[in-house]
């Protein structure tokens, strides 16, 4: 295996200029080879592809989003010191989820233990400051723009209120297109614990939203 | 189809993973039952609402807070990497010394303790049982006394008397 990683690594190396390109051009499975191969560059790949995606994940999950992207920068510094234990038989993509989840589950946890933090992550989650604006189209009108952000917040707030184990399958599936036999890998769960999770979830979110749709 | 099983089989029927004959029941149901039909609306209507969410970038400084903290996870790593190799030369060296003691101790054992110790043959002389015992002191420690020699002498002679009455008794026997 490492033999395989040094040549696609060396694959790599004379092109110089274009390695970057090169690396774009490759799946997860071909970055994460040439990284394991001594490519530093294809750590930063792998960074590029997935610091949004966990961000919101994690956003979503916790509502925190200063705590998010801590957590996001801590999934990535997992990855970089246990690549080389990484099961390649296996989607990289599955695996940062999961070390993702697990680090949004634990802070959750925390929370839950320690009521301060959860009334200042409740208190940052009412902060406009703190949300993002791309919601609102500059070119509406300023009533519509009220209702699309008054609607936003009641979403993101109907979220908030799911159970854990649910936002957390709901999130995957909804959010980020998980299967739900990576979200079964990802949350450690059977395939029938998935389906009726989102089952539920599915049912929950649109009880609470659907008086704020008419 | 009643509606029990519409629910049950909804997840599905929204991620359009149902096969054909299943997929069919399903519509026929919807024109059916009005309240399946508000219920399937309510649900597509509230994911797509979520669906539609702002997606948040991360922040302009967030790869430099990234690189910092890989560059210490780097420099922990090689710390406790050098403590490990440190740790494991010290238990390397340990365990070499207890076997290096024990070795020395089994050594020092074995020559304590030899199997086979030769002595040399002793021979033992039979106290003959009609020697009479002096209840006097010897005349020679007597004679000692008065003349003022050390008594250190009068206990050579002492140490003498045995043999002395062996003489004493041999003369007489002749």
């Amino acid at each position: 295996m490492a033999i395989t990683s040094r040549k696609q690594a060396a694959q790599i190396q004379p092109q110089g200029a274009t390695v970057r390109e090169q690396l774009r051009a490759m799946d997860d499975s071909g970055v994460v080879s040439a990284f394991l191969g001594g490519e530093e560059r294809a750590f930063s790949e792998l960074v590029d592809r997935y610091q949004t995606r966990l961000l919101n994940f994690i956003y979503r999950t916790i509502g925190d989003r200063e705590k998010a992207e801590d957590l996001v920068q801590e999934v990535f510094v997992r990855v970089y010191r246990h690549l080389h234990r990484f099961d390649r038989s296996k989607k990289f993509s599955t695996w940062a989820y999961t070390i993702a989840s697990n680090l949004a589950k634990n802070e959750l946890r925390n929370r839950s233990r320690n009521p301060l933090v959860l009334f200042q992550a409740v208190q940052k989650n009412w902060q406009d400051d703190d949300r993002p604006l791309q919601f609102e189209d500059s070119t509406s009108r300023p009533d519509d723009m009220y209702r699309k952000r008054y609607l936003r917040e009641i979403v993101e707030e109907s979220v908030a209120k799911l159970p854990e184990h649910h936002r957390n399958v709901f999130i995957l599936r909804e959010l980020e297109g998980k299967s739900y036999e990576e979200i079964a890998e990802i949350t450690d769960c059977n395939l029938g614990t998935v389906k009726s999770r989102l089952n539920r979830a599915r049912n929950s979110f649109a009880e609470i939203v659907a008086p704020y749709m008419e | 189809m009643d509606c029990q099983e519409f629910r049950e089989n909804h997840l599905s029927y929204v991620d359009d993973t149902l096969p054909g004959v299943e997929l069919v029941r399903m519509q026929m149901h919807l024109t059916e039952c009005p309240e399946c039909a508000r219920h399937d609306a309510t649900i597509r209507r509230s994911l797509m609402l979520f669906r539609n969410l702002p997606r948040i970038e991360p922040s302009s400084d967030f790869s430099q807070k990234l690189e910092r903290r890989l560059r210490e996870a780097k420099l922990a790593d090689s710390v406790a990497m050098r403590v490990s190799r440190t740790r494991r030369l010290g238990a390397a060296v340990t365990v070499s010394s207890a076997v290096m003691l024990a070795y020395i101790g089994f050594s020092l054992r074995q020559v304590d303790t030899p199997q086979d110790i030769v002595l040399p043959p002793v021979v033992a002389l039979a106290q003959s049982a009609d020697v009479q015992m002096v209840s006097s002191p010897a005349p020679e420690m007597i004679a000692a006394v008065p003349v003022g020699l050390p008594l250190w002498t009068a206990a050579l002679f002492a140490e003498q008397t045995s043999a002395h009455f062996a003489s004493i008794e041999l003369t007489s026997a002749r």
